[in-house]
């Protein structure tokens, strides 16, 4: 095998224009477990041993608005798809459109298409450039495979580009190593059903695999006279995950892939058909404590027909390095650059369409940030940039700076200066309605990028052992927000342009709190106001209020309860606050799960969610087709051997 | 018009592929290959944690005097099955002393030398060979840790467990009693409790 090692190191090497291979690692564990040893117990409990985010650190010690929840808390809740998932953060606005329809946003600006969060799924980007949104219909998981879920509020730009202006959502799966052996499970309700198996082993020592496939029927959902409403849907997914760690994992090769195909009711049309695959690669290596070279490609393929409107297929790749390094004792730096293209051809309906209707596009970045340490590691100062290549509008330039402070073994202040720019999709330059001259609406020749300046301040306690709150603050400040225009004269057509300023401000509270050995609760409340208004001479035929479509206030309340060693009780408590320009009214709803382990390879469970009212909107204007989301119960087992 | 005779389905046309695409397949493969052999292994910074914690299982655990040939003798650790501390576990106790006992670390071969040690650390290869590893040790103040789901559920006393990116550890108390360990409530206020309950006076 050592011809075959040498020879792809000098084509690696040769890939990355590095002699990445030649590098020497550093010295040995010694000052990293001083530093250990100096933790409390408690301490020691919440360091991360990895993580995804661009600096490996402890959560506590994150300069941003960052909230956790692990694929244990997500078992606990009972959820079946990503968004419930996602309700779980309380830094996040989830509202159910309708049965497979969500929208999903981070500090306000929430629609059906949000356009200003990065989505990520093992470093895979999810939104789609056609217009910046994620179709959640179509991302999907095997569940218990989540590691983790993590959401930013806030801008994170400099680090992971255009469109993390308003948050960023990192989802995670665990290494094949830790999914060894089989698992089948299956759940049957009120208004889904879902199925699964999946199966991991070991190949070689340090080679691990896993293979999955989940098949999800879905119930339509019903508008607030009754009736159903034919967006009943199914969805079938298969994958797999392949990890290798060289030595004592100097080295971790990662790949993996999906393929789904799901079938999605519409009421006035025949069904949308969707499908996709993707496959991706990642090397990264450790030279030392601070000191990692990451690699990433891959390839993403999606193709979706809606009937009455258009048909896309849609080709992704994607390349991502990055480095850390530490310069001297006290520096810290992380570098990278990403490069992507796409490949997208849309067939457009006679009422739109997206012009030219084939386009292969490319995008680049390079990022730097530095951290420096000050005052014996109290205090410390993060600066970056990322210079981002887009095919609309050239260079956009991404700055941020950060400080965190520990004023106490339990307390933090950290604050946070940060630009960062919505690059333009295609719907913002290429839309055209009707799809053939004249034109009521001709693209947006002229749409440049959404520009955010962000201002964070945020404070950490932990005022006992077990017990964790945190508080974020923002004052954002948009600039050149997505308008459409009027034509110079009657009879013209209205173009896409940025006639729109916004602001919002507000805070984010959590706290996490272990009662007692077995009883954890977890919380979250946000108070927020999101405003825009149009530019002086700004002339916005789209209402200016319908880019706020947020409530003002949320709460969650998680409680995970262990009845007995075996029989636990997990409820989750949310209220939503009522979206003035919708009408949607203000709700609590409740969902509540038992879980109980009769052995230790099977698992039964029951989730009740949304017990509180019959059925109740979340999202979209009120008009009688408004989709309403009905009150559910389940029964699942989960059977591991 | 072109647009409308591209159908959905047909297979896109290979003289489509542009040079950057074909860079990306290449590049997708090297990835995969085998990367070099690094120079030098370092342990994870999982197992320099698992280390620490080690070293603060042996700071709150109090052995009945009977453990030790006398007042000096080392408290020492023994590893069974992987242990892929690299030297983290011998930098974690390197110069320290518990009261007036120096902290050693040995590599075992076998089940038969884990009856001197106080400490064992059971690595995920044992995972076949829990009930021999329970019943060899049962009576004996050997404090267990393992490193695998259900080892303290089937009767070791300690074991690791990984929630989300922390390092976690659950105790077996009923374990601890029968073989006359005293865990401080350090360990067992910030441990998930298995096993059948205690009362709070049986120790």
């Amino acid at each position: 095998m050592a011809w075959l090692r040498d020879g792809c190191a000098v084509l690696v090497a040769a890939a990355l224009g590095t002699t990445a291979a030649a590098a020497v690692p550093t010295a040995g564990a010694a000052s990293e477990i001083a530093g250990y040893k100096k933790l409390s117990l408690a301490q020691l409990m919440e360091v991360e041993v990895t993580s995804v985010s661009r600096r490996p650190e402890a959560l506590a010690d994150a300069a941003s608005a960052v909230q956790v929840v692990t694929g244990e808390d997500i078992r606990r809740a009972g959820a079946q798809s990503l968004p419930e998932a996602l309700r779980l953060l309380s830094n996040l606005e989830v509202a159910q459109i309708d049965s497979r329809q969500w929208a999903i946003a981070s500090r306000g600006f929430n629609n059906t298409s949000t356009n200003k969060l990065l989505v990520q799924l093992d470093g895979r980007t999810l939104y789609t450039p056609l217009f910046a949104g994620v179709f959640w219909d179509v991302q999907d998981t095997l569940m218990e495979d989540i590691d983790r879920v993590e959401a930013i509020s806030g801008p994170g730009a400099t680090q992971w580009g255009s469109n993390a202006v308003n948050g960023v959502i990192n989802i995670t799966t665990k290494n094949a190593r830790d999914t060894q052996g089989g698992l089948l499970t299956g759940s049957a309700g009120t208004v889904r059903a879902v199925a699964a198996a999946r199966y991991g082993g070991t190949i070689a020592p340090g080679v691990y695999y896993r293979v999955y496939g989940k098949h999800t029927e879905r119930d339509s959902s019903v508008t607030a006279a009754g009736p159903e409403t034919g967006d009943a849907w199914r969805m079938s997914q298969g994958g797999f995950r392949l990890d290798w760690e060289r030595g004592a994992t100097n080295d971790h090769v990662t790949f993996q892939g999906d393929a789904y195909q799901g079938t999605f009711g519409q009421s006035a049309n025949r069904d949308v058909e969707a499908e996709g695959a993707n496959l991706l690669a990642r090397w990264g290596r450790t030279f030392g404590p601070k000191s990692t070279l990451t690699v990433q490609a891959y390839f993403d393929y999606t193709h979706r027909i809606i009937p009455g409107s258009i048909a896309e297929r849609l080709g992704i790749f994607d390349l991502d390095i990055q480095h850390r390094l530490p310069v001297g004792d006290r520096y810290d730096l992380v570098w990278g650059g990403s490069f992507r293209t796409m490949d997208d051809r849309v067939i457009n309906p006679a009422t739109l369409a997206f012009l030219p209707p084939h386009v292969e596009r490319d995008w680049y970045s390079v990022f730097v940030q530095g951290e420096r340490a000050l005052l014996e590691d109290r205090l410390r100062l993060t600066a970056g940039v990322k210079m981002e290549h887009n095919p609309y509008t050239g260079a956009e330039w991404q700055p941020n700076v950060r400080a965190m402070w520990k004023m106490s073994d339990r307390q933090r202040l950290w604050g946070a200066v940060s630009r960062a720019m919505r690059t333009p999709s295609r719907i913002d330059r290429e839309l055209f309605a009707p799809a053939a001259p004249p034109f009521a609406i001709a693209g947006g020749p002229n749409f440049k990028s959404e520009e955010l300046l962000a201002y964070e301040i945020g404070y950490r306690i932990e005022p006992r052992a077990g017990l964790a709150l945190s508080l974020a603050t923002f004052y954002h400040k948009y600039d050149d927000l997505r308008s459409l225009e009027p034509g110079p004269v009657p009879g013209a057509p209205s173009m896409i342009a940025n006639g729109i300023i916004g602001k919002s401000y507000g805070a984010e509270l959590s706290a996490e709190y272990r009662v007692r050995s077995g009883w954890r609760l977890r919380m979250g409340y946000t108070e927020m106001r999101v405003s825009s208004v149009t530019k002086p001479g700004g002339l916005d035929r789209t209402s200016t209020r319908s880019q706020v479509l947020d409530p003002d206030r949320m709460a969650l309340l998680n409680s995970q309860f262990d009845l007995s060693e075996r029989v636990s009780a997990d409820l989750t408590a949310r209220y939503m606050g009522r979206i003035a320009n919708q009408n949607v009214p203000a709700y609590a709803e409740l969902d509540v799960r038992f879980g109980w382990r009769p052995t230790e390879a099977l698992e039964l469970s029951v989730t009740g969610r949304n017990l509180l009212d019959a059925q109740h909107a979340e999202f979209g204007a009120a008009l009688p087709t408004r989709r309403e989301i009905e009150r559910s119960v389940n029964a699942s087992f989960t059977w591991r051997y | 018009m072109a647009v409308l005779n591209y159908t959905p389905g047909r297979a896109a046309d290979p003289r489509r592929l542009s040079v950057k695409w074909a860079a990306g397949f290449w590049l997708l493969l090297a990835l995969v290959c085998p990367p070099p052999l690094p120079a030098q292994e370092s342990s994870t910074k999982e197992y320099q944690i698992k280390a620490v914690f080690l070293f603060n299982f042996i700071q709150f655990t109090a052995w009945p005097d009977t453990a030790f040939p006398d007042a000096t003798a080392p408290i020492r650790i023994g590893l069974l099955g992987t242990a892929p501390f690299g030297d983290a576990l011998q930098a974690a106790v390197q110069g320290e002393k518990i009261g007036s006992r120096p902290v050693t670390i040995e590599r075992l071969a076998g089940l038969q030398e884990a009856a001197g040690c106080h400490l064992v650390f059971v690595g995920k290869s044992e995972a076949n060979d829990i009930p021999a590893i329970i019943s060899a040790l049962a009576g004996r103040p050997v404090l267990t840790v393992g490193d695998m789901p259900d080892f303290a559920r089937r009767g070791g006393m300690i074991n690791f467990y990984l929630d989300g990116q922390k390092v976690r550890f659950e105790i077996n108390r009923a374990a601890t009693l029968r073989s006359n360990l005293r865990l401080g409530s350090q360990l067992l206020g910030l441990a998930r409790l298995v096993g059948p309950q205690v009362s709070a006076g049986e120790d």
